[in-house]
């Protein structure tokens, strides 16, 4: 396993202001990710979870704290200088799948990698559609697909312009066990195919056992850091 | 539990529903500040035509006027004075001239004035023993004030000249200068008792407010229920002269279409905003249906939301558009002239938040049919398979949506027939429309999306987007160009119309009484002073004998006992005058037959409709009896004459060869400038003592001053109704963009950075708009053209080139307003992708 940091928090905090005093989400949160690793962020719901999740990606600021992808300093970059980062680094999967309505399956998978100016992506995208067992589906528009299907073109979509990091949100949070199942089977497959470091959120344990690591969370403390049998 | 629902779905939508109270309340403005500034114009115009009348209704007869005529105009109270006509002569030393007497009560006339020299109010100045005359005709003769003169045997002292005076133009008519007398002077005279061709008239004032269809109603039973109504010509001052009553019903046909565009439009933009309102809470329609609604108890629940919402919007709609006149009194005075404003009156305001309350529950039936597309199940599933609304539920709305339309036409429009037409109409359009974007999704699904440019790509997908979505918006994106540009094109070429109805080279003089031997002499003069469109026509009075060997005692006789044809009657046994000409004149038509065509008889060219007064046709032979001597002439053909023109036109146009012998004079129409026609009025006196100037400028100057103001209320209505379109398509525009906050938060977190999700989302909106406006463009071109070549009948020539750019400036304006209204969702954070 290679040991270097993929991602790193330090410190991390997020205070939301609340009715006059402010309301700590998030205290204090300090781990690192090695490249290709599995993480899995359990806890129970109101834990800081997807909090965690947004700040790590990017998605939203931290009160204090910092947060590095590569080495790179993320919580001051502009917003532009952000989606650019995404662009080039991240991948997400997330619960309630978030699909673009007005695009077809293949459409879905292809929006990022054109966005990333990846070379062959029709090819790369009919591929991954093919992969998840899509292959007969890249022209039906989202609504045409079953809840499981559209998570399975989420997760072409995601691995898509091979980001190093992928995030994912509860992906198996809508969908039945065995679907669910299927899904997570097809994530961490593909994970394992391209070398992909993953940090996944759940509150399911039987998801998180896939992990090479756990961590809990409660009441926005890191709680303990377990080591999982998983990848 | 509706209301209570209502109150609580409104909740957390604020933005939308400030909209959706803005567009209906623009909407209803635009209808009832429509309505109030018409009611402001008609009242003012109402007022300028009635001066040209002197009063609202004129009943004029050979005969004297019974009181019974009162029982039919004066049940409402109001006032009659009578006025009695003669051509007689009046003499002054040793000058005799044929005069228009004209004989009146004090109250003459009941709107305008005669403008007197000195200032003076005519029935007050008028005593038995005073005549007020023409000033023109003064300064003829040389009169003065207290000179006397002498009137079918009685001495009238000279009180007043004569400047100006409410009356038609009616030029035939006029023979001299004008002299007024009061009744009593006139019966001083032995002029009434020598049964000379007095013309009787009876002037009515009408209380005030009576509707201009009830005095057409009152005109009708006079012609049907009184005996002698075959001697009566009745008039109101609606129809006080034909150019400006046919300037003033294309002008209410406008205004009618103005409005109920504006109002649809309203509607549209209610439906976009509805539709997108219910897909953006399909999810709390779905919990709804679980914990136990039905569909209609939701449709109910939604329903009573926009009732709510529409009667607020409605509310402020109608008070602002009661405002307008007040605003166009400030803004454009010559408008509406002070004291015509119709002040706030309950009527219209109501009748603005019914047609509110009204359009916007029909227009919100059809997008609330999606309601039954939600299916309970879809609380459990993020995504399921749309269910189509029973099809008695969308045929139901549908319905209601038509009859509706309809019904508030036919409010608006008072006219079941333009009611009928317009729905029909926007049916119609609505349809193409619809099918225009149907094909054009489907096109948009098919055409290879391969190789393009992700962003172009995006937005051809979301035209190709399953769902309703954008045939709606396209549908009420296109009717809002349609409103807009139809309007643009009309209102400036209505007004140009208007402003040109009086010709530039409209004579300003008339020349009566001219002897031919004179013509050479009087032509010389007016050359002279400058004249110019000078024309002159030979004029022989005579009268109808016999139609194709018929005595028209005889025909008119029969006529009497038909109902309904008193005038036809009249035109048989009135005196004729007849002129001929080798080449018509270019303001006459020829619409049947042809020209001097027939070598064998001698020919007779009639004007279309007087030609169906008299009821007769191409072939049929008149006989005239000219002092005596009988000539009979053939129709070969049927001309049409476009009065407005102002030129000297008759009925009846002979061959020349057939009269030239008879004994005649001959009438001219000149163009002067003021000073020229003083000029000429003193050398005609000096030379030519027997021709008559009739000055017609002070006329021509109020028909213009009518003109004008029609013109004017054309395009403050349209540029009104243009804003008001430009907004709600812009608010329409905008409805789809509002619920995408959370795509544009996707975006950003796959890596579209701002000004991309802004490329991105620009030209999705650029597209669909310029799909609605070149259809909607071009349905406007359609409308525009066919309004102004059939219902105005002028040449449409519209800027066809303007098609290309116009649906290039929708598409701009759509991709502006949607951007704008995105705004919002721009800036939203990619964090909230997470918040499934």
């Amino acid at each position: 396993m290679n040991t270097t940091a993929r991602l790193e928090c330090h410190d991390l905090s997020k205070r939301l202001p609340s009715g006059g005093h402010e309301l700590v989400v998030l205290e204090r949160v300090s781990f690192a990710v090695a490249a290709e690793e599995f993480v899995a962020i359990l806890g129970p719901s109101g834990s800081g979870k997807s909090t965690l999740l947004g700040l790590l990606a990017g998605l939203d600021r931290p009160s204090s704290g910092q947060v590095l992808i590569d080495g790179q300093r993320i919580d001051d970059l502009s917003e532009d200088a952000l989606s650019l980062l995404r662009r080039r680094k991240v991948g997400f999967v997330f619960q309630s799948f978030q699909l673009l309505g007005n695009l077809t399956a293949l459409e879905n998978v292809l929006l990022p990698l054109e966005l990333a100016g990846v070379g062959g992506a029709r090819e790369r995208a009919r591929e991954l559609l093919e992969q998840v067992g899509l292959g007969e589906r890249t022209h039906h528009y989202p609504a045409q697909l079953s809840g499981g299907e559209q998570q399975r073109v989420a997760l072409a979509r995601a691995f898509g312009p091979r980001p190093p990091v992928l995030f994912a949100d509860e992906p198996t949070g809508n969908l039945d066990a065995a679907t669910g199942a299927r899904v997570l089977e097809l994530l961490a497959g593909l994970r394992e195919r391209e070398g992909t470091t993953l940090v996944l959120v759940t509150h399911d344990r039987e998801v998180a056992r896939l992990a090479g690591r756990r961590i809990h969370l409660r009441a926005g403390l890191v709680e303990r850091i377990e080591q999982g049998a998983g990848a | 539990m509706v209301l209570s629902g209502a109150v609580r779905e409104s909740r957390g939508a604020r933005g939308r529903l400030v909209f959706f109270v803005l567009c209906l309340a623009l909407g209803v403005a635009a209808v009832t500040g429509v309505a109030a500034l018409v009611a402001s114009i008609e009242s003012a115009l109402r007022a300028q035509s009635r001066e040209l009348l002197g009063a609202d209704v004129s009943v004029d007869s050979r005969r004297a006027i019974p009181a019974e005529i009162d029982g039919f105009l004066l049940p409402g109270g109001g006032e009659r004075s009578d006025v009695r006509e003669l051509t007689t002569l009046a003499s002054h030393a040793e000058v005799s001239r044929l005069v228009e007497l004209k004989a009146v009560a004090p109250s003459f006339p009941f709107y305008g004035q005669v403008t007197l020299e000195p200032r003076a109010r005519l029935g007050e100045l008028l005593t038995p023993l005073t005549c007020a005359v023409s000033r023109d005709f003064m300064g003829e003769v040389g009169l003065a004030l207290g000179d006397t003169l002498r009137i079918g045997g009685q001495e009238f002292s000279i009180a007043a000249a004569v400047v100006d005076e409410p009356g038609r133009l009616d030029i035939a008519f006029t023979l001299g200068p004008r002299v007024f007398v009061s009744l009593e002077g006139l019966a001083r005279t032995k002029l009434e008792t020598f049964g000379s061709r007095i013309r009787y008239r009876a002037l009515y004032r009408l209380p005030e407010g009576t509707r201009e269809d009830w005095t057409q109603r009152a005109k009708r039973r006079i012609t049907e229920e009184y005996a002698d109504a075959a001697y009566l010509r009745v008039e109101s001052h609606g129809d006080a002269q034909p150019t400006v009553r046919r300037s003033i019903e294309r002008f209410a046909n406008f205004l009618g279409l103005v409005a109920l565009l504006s109002l649809i439009l309203g509607g549209t933009g209610v439906a976009q905003i509805v539709r997108a309102w219910i897909s953006a809470r399909t999810q709390s329609v779905a919990v709804l249906r679980v914990i136990g609604f039905r569909p209609r108890d939701v449709l109910a629940m939604y329903l009573g939301n926009v009732a709510l919402l529409a009667l607020a919007g409605s509310m402020i709609g109608a008070l602002a558009g009661s405002l307008l006149p007040f605003a166009v009194v400030v803004a454009a005075p010559e408008l509406i002239p002070k004291g015509h404003t119709v002040a706030w009156e309950l009527g219209p305001l109501l009748q603005g938040l019914g047609l509110g309350l009204g359009v916007a529950l029909i227009f919100s039936l059809p997008p609330l049919t999606a309601i039954w597309r939600v299916a309970p199940v879809r609380v459990l599933r993020s995504t399921v398979e749309p269910l189509p609304a029973p099809r008695s539920v969308t045929v139901c709305a549908l319905l209601v949506l038509i009859v509706g339309v309809f019904a508030a036409a036919w409010t608006q429009a008072q006219q079941l027939a333009l009611a009928a037409s317009f729905t029909g109409g926007l049916a119609v359009l609505a349809l193409v429309l619809a099918g225009s974007a149907k094909a054009l999704t489907m096109l948009a699904a098919r055409v290879p999306r391969t190789g393009l440019d992700p962003y172009l790509r995006h937005g051809i997908a979301a035209l190709a987007r399953p769902g309703v979505g954008v045939i709606g918006a396209t549908v009420a994106l296109g009717l809002g160009v349609l409103v807009v540009v139809s309007m643009v094109l009309i209102d400036e070429r209505l007004a140009t119309r208007l402003r040109g109805a009086l010709p530039a080279d409209a004579p300003s003089v008339f020349l009566v009484d001219v002897q031919p031997d004179q013509w050479d002499g009087v032509a010389a003069k007016l050359v002279e002073l400058g004249a110019t469109a000078t024309q002159s026509v030979p004029v022989l009075t005579a009268r109808l004998s016999s139609i194709n060997g018929v005595d028209v005692k005889e025909l008119a006789a029969r006529r009497a006992d038909d109902e309904g044809v008193g005038r036809q009657r009249w035109v048989l046994t009135r005196e004729q005058r007849l002129t001929w000409m080798r080449e018509l004149p270019k303001d006459n038509r020829v619409v049947e037959g042809a020209l001097w065509s027939d070598p064998r008889c001698f020919e007779l060219s009639l004007e279309q409709k007087f030609a169906e007064d008299l009821g007769v046709g191409l072939g049929d032979l008149l006989t005239f009896d000219v002092q005596g001597v009988p000539i009979e002439l053939t129709v070969t053909s049927l001309r049409s004459v476009e009065w407005e023109s102002f030129g000297i036109n008759f009925f009846l146009v002979a061959e020349p060869g057939a009269l030239d012998a008879a004994p005649h004079f001959l009438i001219a129409a000149s163009r002067l400038e003021p000073e020229g026609e003083l000029a000429l009025q003193r050398a005609l006196a000096a030379d030519f003592p027997n021709v008559s100037p009739v000055r017609i400028r002070p006329i021509l100057e109020k028909l213009l001053a009518i003109f004008s103001r029609l013109a004017l209320g054309v395009r403050v209505l349209g540029l009104f109704t243009v804003v008001t379109g430009l907004t709600i398509l812009a608010g329409v525009a905008s409805s789809s963009a509002v619920h995408r906050g959370r795509e544009v938060a996707l975006l950003k977190t796959l890596g579209l950075t701002r000004l991309g999700v802004v490329r991105l989302l620009g030209l999705e909106f650029a597209l669909v708009g310029f799909v609605a406006g070149t259809i909607g463009a071009c349905a406007a071109f359609a409308l525009a053209y066919a309004f102004l070549e059939f219902v105005v009948e002028t040449p449409a020539d519209l800027p066809w080139i303007a098609l290309a750019p116009t649906a290039l400036a929708v598409a701009l304006l759509s991709a502006a307003c949607g951007l704008a209204a995105s705004a919002r969702a721009l800036t939203s954070r990619p964090i909230e992708s997470l918040r499934g």
